[in-house]
C-alpha cells in the first residue's frame, strides 16, 4: 500500500495556529516552549501534516489541542515508547515527544533510560518545572529537597534526583538545555534536535508561577547563560557544564555525538530497505518460512 | 482408530526435547499425524520434564493419559511415570543395575509392562562420544524398533547438523550403533501403517503457526517482553526477522511493548505484542488508551495458571474474564481465541482486520498448550485471505476533503469514523486521551461526553454483526466436521481455545467405544470469538439437546459465567480442570461418558 505522506513546503506560524485558547496560568513557561516548538517547525519548513507531536499528561499536555499538526496525548509517563513506535513505523515522519519532570523522572523513568540507550531517532522535550503542576503542586523527584509542597507539608524528605548527571550516565547522543524565557535560543536548540541522528534530550527549564516558588522565572533568568566556545563533542566537559548549576546554569547544546547510529539504523533486517513499515502492510508470502517445518 | 504414543521423561537439559523432536519429525515424514505435548518446570537444569508424542495414521490432536512406550533418561522416571505406561507397554531406560522395589515389580508384572535396559554408556564409550549423544542412541533405537527407515533418520539428522560436519559424522555412527543394538535385542514396536497424506504436512508449534500468521497478515513490528508462554512467539518472530524484514523490539517492560505497538499502529503499520497474564495486567492502561483514541491494536494473551507467577510453564483458560473486562472505563474491544495450529495462523489476519475495522483493541487468547503444543498441519494457503483496513483514508483526493472533526465525528451511524495517518496531507487532529470532540479537542461538557461514549460503544453492536457465529461440529464419516445446520443432539458440548483438539478426539473415540452401544449424537459448539458474545446459535442448539456441558480449564468456568451474564437464567453442566494440565484423551472421554449416563 502506498500512502501519500508527502510534504509541501511553506508553513507559517499561522499554519500551526489553533482556535483553542490556552489554559495555562499567566507566566507559565509552557507558553514560551509552545511558541518555540511552533517556530522551530516553521523555520525547518515542516508543515503541520508532516509532523507528529506526542504529549505526556501534565500541564504541557493540555497544549495538545492548542496547536496544529498530527498530535497524540496519551498516558502519564508513557509518551516515549508510543513516540518511538510511531517513528519506527514511519521513519520519514519527524516525531517530537513532550513530558514533564514527574512523568519522566518518576512514573516513566524506565522509558527515559531505555529511550536514551536505544537512541530512538526522536526529539524529547522535558518540560522541567520542578513539580507536578496539573495535580496542584506535589513534589517531583526534581523538586529541591526540603521544599514544602502539596502532600509534603514538612518539606521533601528525599534528596533531589541529579537529573543531568543521571542522563549523562546513560551515554546520551544529544543533550541540550533551554530556558522557557528565552524563545530564540529554544528555537535554535529544537532545530538542532530535530536534525539529530538519534535521541535528542532537551531539558527545558520552565517557570511554574503557581506552585514552584524556588526556581522561579527570575531565579532562572538571573542564572541561565548561553554556553559559548564549548566543544559539544567533549563529553566530560559537557557533563560538568550540565551538572554544575549552583552559581550559573549553562544553556544551549551541551553535548552531541552524531557517530552513533540510531536504533533503526542498527537493525540488520532493515539495512537495504527504503520503504517504511507503513508502506509494507500487505499480505506476505510465508511459503519460504513453511519449508523449515516440512 | 489406531494410535500409539511415546513419552520421554528426564531432567531439563538432558535432551528429551532433542529425542522428541527428531522422532516427531521422522514419524511425520514417514506419513503419520503427530501431536506433541511437553511438560516441564520453570528452571533450566534439573526438575522432571516430559515430551510426549501421540502418533496415528489418522488425525490426532491430543495426548493419551498412558503411553505405549516410556523412555526414562534417568531413574526418576521409574518413580514418577511408572503408571503412565499402558498395559502391555514398554519402558526403555539406561540406568545400570536398577532394582525396582517389590511393589513396582508386581505392578509391572500385573500390567505386563516390559522393561528394557539400553547400554547407552557402552555405545558411547565404544565411539568415544560425549554423553550428550546418548539422546541419539535412544532416538536411533526407538526409530529402528518402530521399523523406521534408517536413511530417513540420517537425512533428518544431517539437516539438523548441516553446519557442524564434525558433530554430524559421530551422529551417523551413533545411529548405526542404535540400529544394531535394536537388531541384536530383537526389539520391535507396533504402529499402524503410514498414510502418505501426512508427509507434506508441516510439523510445528502453535507459536510458530501464530508467528507465520502474523507475518502473513502484513504485521511489520513486534514488540514484546519475555514471559512464558508468550516467549516462544517472540523467539520465532525474532529468529525469522532477516527473512521477513520486520522490526523486532525486546522492550524494557510490557508497558513499553504495548505503547510501542500502539504508536506503530497509530502511524499506520500493523504491529503486535504478546504476553501472559502478568504482563497483560501491565498493558491494561494502554488498552484503555487505545479505546478512547480509537486506535487499532492487537494484543496476544498467552494464558498460564495464576494468580501472580502461579504455574509459569503450565496451561490454563483463567484469563478470559480479564481479557473481556480489564482496563478502566468503558470501551469497545474484541476478544478472540485460537485453538490449534490452523486458526493460530488464520485468525491473526482476522485480528488485524477487526482491529482496523472497529478502530479499537483486539485481544487474541492462546495458552501454553497451544503455544508449545506440536501440531501436524496442512500447509497454509493464504490466497483467499484479504487485508481489510476499514475506514482508513489513503487516497490524496479523499484526504483533501477531510476535516479535522471527521476523525472522531460522533454522528457516524455505526460508531466508526474516518481514520487517516500522521504524515498524510490532510487536516490534522489530536489522538486525545482526554474526552474530546471531533478533532481531538478536550471537551468535558456533558453533551459531548454522552455523544462520544455513545459513538465508541456503538462499535460493539457493529462488531457483533461483523464477527461470525460460533462453529457447530458433528461427527461425520470422516471424523468431526462443521455442520452449518443446527442438529438435534443428546449432548451439546460448548468450549473454546485449546480444548477443541481433545474434544474432537474424545467424540471420535467415544463413537468407536463398544461400551456405548447407542452412540448418542454429541455436538460441539466452538467459540473463536468470545467478546462481544454471540449467543443466538447457542440458545437454539441448547433447545435441541438433552444436556449442555461446558468444558473449560478454569476454576470458575469463566466462559459459562460470561454466557450467564449475557443470557440470564442460562444453565449448563460443567467439566473443568485447573491443575495446569490440559485434558487428556481418556480422561475427557470418561468425563463425557459420565455426562451421557442416565444417572448423571
Amino acid at each position: 500500500m502506498k500512502i501519500p505522506l508527502s510534504s509541501s513546503g511553506g508553513p507559517t506560524m499561522a499554519s500551526y495556529h489553533s482556535e483553542n485558547r490556552c489554559t495555562w496560568c499567566d507566566g507559565c513557561g509552557d507558553y514560551g516552549i509552545w511558541t518555540a516548538v511552533k517556530r522551530a517547525l516553521v523555520e525547518m519548513g515542516i508543515p503541520p501534516h508532516s509532523v507528529l507531536l506526542c504529549y505526556d499528561v501534565g500541564c504541557h499536555g493540555n497544549g495538545s489541542d492548542k496547536v496544529q499538526g498530527y498530535r497524540f496525548h496519551g498516558l502519564h509517563g508513557r509518551v516515549l515508547p508510543f513516540a518511538a513506535g510511531a517513528k519506527l513505523a514511519n521513519m520519514k515522519l519527524p516525531v517530537m515527544a513532550f513530558g514533564g519532570d514527574g512523568a519522566s523522572f518518576s512514573e516513566g523513568i524506565g522509558h527515559l533510560v531505555h529511550s536514551i540507550r536505544s537512541n530512538y531517532p526522536i526529539v524529547f522535550v522535558l518540560h522541567n518545572n520542578g513539580n507536578y503542576g496539573l495535580t496542584t503542586g506535589q513534589a517531583s523527584s526534581l523538586t529541591w529537597q526540603g521544599q514544602k509542597m502539596n502532600t509534603s507539608p514538612n518539606g521533601m524528605p528525599e534528596h533531589t534526583l541529579p537529573s543531568m548527571d543521571f542522563v549523562f550516565s546513560l551515554e546520551p547522543t544529544f543533550v541540550a538545555r533551554g530556558f522557557s524565557g528565552d524563545i530564540p535560543q529554544m528555537v535554535d536548540i529544537l532545530k538542532a534536535a530535530l536534525q539529530h541522528r538519534g535521541f535528542a534530550f532537551v531539558d527545558m527549564l520552565q517557570a511554574c508561577p503557581t506552585y514552584n516558588h524556588f526556581a522561579t522565572h527570575n531565579y532562572l533568568l538571573e542564572r541561565c547563560y548561553h554556553v559559548e566556545n564549548h566543544d559539544t563533542k567533549d563529553f566530560v566537559k559537557a557533563r560538568q557544564l550540565a551538572v554544575d548549576t549552583k552559581e550559573k546554569i549553562a544553556t544551549g547544546i551541551l553535548y552531541q555525538n552524531e557517530d552513533i547510529p540510531s536504533f533503526y539504523e542498527q537493525l540488520v533486517p532493515r539495512q537495504k530497505i527504503k520503504t517504511t513499515l507503513v508502506d509494507e502492510v500487505k499480505m506476505h508470502d510465508v511459503g519460504g518460512l513453511m519449508k523449515e517445518f516440512v | 482408530m489406531a494410535r500409539s504414543s511415546i513419552k520421554i521423561v528426564g531432567a531439563s537439559g538432558q535432551g528429551l526435547i532433542s529425542i522428541g523432536e527428531v522422532l516427531a519429525k521422522a514419524f511425520k515424514r514417514t506419513g503419520y499425524c503427530v501431536f506433541g505435548y511437553r511438560e516441564y518446570n520453570s528452571l533450566i537444569k534439573g526438575g522432571h520434564g516430559s515430551y510426549q508424542i501421540d502418533i496415528s495414521d489418522v488425525e490426532v490432536r491430543s495426548s493419551e493419559e498412558q503411553v505405549n512406550v516410556l523412555v526414562c533418561l534417568n531413574h526418576h522416571g521409574f518413580e514418577h511415570n511408572l503408571h503412565d505406561v499402558k498395559d502391555g507397554g514398554m519402558i526403555i531406560h539406561d540406568t545400570p543395575s536398577w532394582q525396582f522395589p517389590a511393589e513396582d515389580v508386581e505392578y509391572l508384572q500385573t500390567h505386563q509392562i516390559v522393561v528394557l535396559f539400553l547400554p547407552v554408556g557402552e555405545v558411547l564409550g565404544l565411539l568415544k562420544a560425549k554423553p550428550v549423544l546418548g539422546n541419539m542412541v535412544f532416538s536411533a533405537f526407538l526409530w529402528a524398533a518402530f521399523c523406521g527407515d534408517q536413511k530417513l533418520l540420517k537425512s533428518l539428522v544431517t539437516e539438523k547438523f548441516a553446519k557442524k560436519p564434525d558433530v554430524l559424522e559421530l551422529n551417523m555412527q551413533v545411529i548405526d550403533q542404535g540400529f544394531m543394538l535394536c537388531a541384536s535385542m530383537q526389539c520391535s514396536l507396533a504402529i499402524p501403517k503410514p498414510s502418505k497424506a501426512w508427509q507434506q504436512h508441516l510439523l510445528l508449534t502453535g507459536s510458530q503457526a501464530m508467528g507465520m500468521g502474523i507475518v502473513s497478515a502484513g504485521c511489520r513490528l513486534f514488540a514484546g517482553y519475555p514471559m512464558t508462554p508468550a516467549s516462544p512467539l517472540l523467539q520465532y518472530i525474532a529468529d525469522v526477522q532477516n527473512e521477513t524484514g520486520m522490526v523486532i523490539k525486546q522492550a524494557e517492560d510490557e508497558i513499553t511493548a504495548a505503547q510501542m505497538v500502539s504508536g506503530a499502529m497509530f502511524a499506520g503499520t500493523r504491529a503486535i505484542t504478546a504476553t501472559s497474564g502478568g504482563g497483560f495486567d501491565l498493558m491494561s492502561e494502554t488498552l484503555s488508551l487505545n479505546g478512547i483514541i480509537e486506535n487499532p491494536s492487537v494484543f496476544v494473551l498467552a494464558q498460564r495458571p495464576g494468580p501472580a507467577t502461579g504455574l509459569p510453564t503450565w496451561t490454563a483458560q483463567g484469563d478470559l474474564l480479564m481479557a473481556v473486562h480489564t482496563a478502566h472505563g468503558e470501551f469497545a474491544r474484541c476478544v478472540m481465541s485460537v485453538s490449534d495450529s490452523d486458526d493460530a495462523f488464520h485468525l491473526m489476519n482476522e485480528a488485524f482486520n477487526v482491529a482496523e475495522m472497529i478502530q479499537s483493541p483486539v485481544i487474541v487468547l492462546t495458552d501454553k498448550h497451544i503455544a508449545e503444543g506440536i501440531y501436524t498441519q496442512r500447509p497454509y494457503d493464504a490466497k483467499k485471505t484479504k487485508i481489510a483496513r476499514g475506514r482508513l483514508v489513503t487516497k490524496s483526493s479523499d484526504l483533501k476533503k477531510l476535516k479535522s472533526t471527521d476523525r472522531y465525528d460522533p454522528s457516524t451511524v455505526d460508531g466508526i469514523s474516518s481514520r487517516w495517518l500522521p504524515g498524510a496531507d490532510a487536516a490534522t487532529f489530536c489522538a486525545q486521551g482526554d474526552e474530546h470532540s471531533g478533532d481531538g479537542t478536550v471537551d468535558e461538557s456533558a453533551a459531548n461526553a454522552i455523544a462520544q461514549m455513545d459513538k465508541r460503544m456503538k462499535k460493539m453492536e457493529t462488531l457483533k454483526l461483523l464477527i461470525p457465529d460460533p462453529e457447530f461440529f458433528m461427527l461425520s464419516q470422516t471424523g468431526m466436521a462443521v455442520s452449518p445446520k443446527d442438529q438435534q443432539t443428546e449432548l451439546l458440548i460448548v468450549g473454546w481455545g485449546s480444548n477443541k483438539g481433545v474434544i474432537f478426539d474424545s467424540i471420535e473415540a467415544l463413537n468407536s467405544d463398544p461400551a456405548l452401544a447407542m452412540h448418542p449424537p454429541i455436538g460441539y459448539l466452538h467459540y473463536s470469538y468470545l467478546w462481544p458474545l454471540k449467543t443466538d446459535r447457542l440458545i437454539r442448539l441448547a433447545t435441541q439437546t438433552k444436556k449442555v456441558v461446558f468444558i473449560e480449564c478454569s476454576y470458575q468456568s469463566q466462559f459459562l459465567q460470561l454466557v450467564k451474564q449475557e443470557v440470564p437464567g442460562f444453565t449448563a453442566e460443567v467439566i473443568r480442570k485447573y491443575d495446569g494440565r490440559p485434558f487428556f484423551l481418556n480422561e475427557l472421554c470418561s468425563l463425557i461418558k459420565k455426562q451421557l449416563s442416565p444417572a448423571a
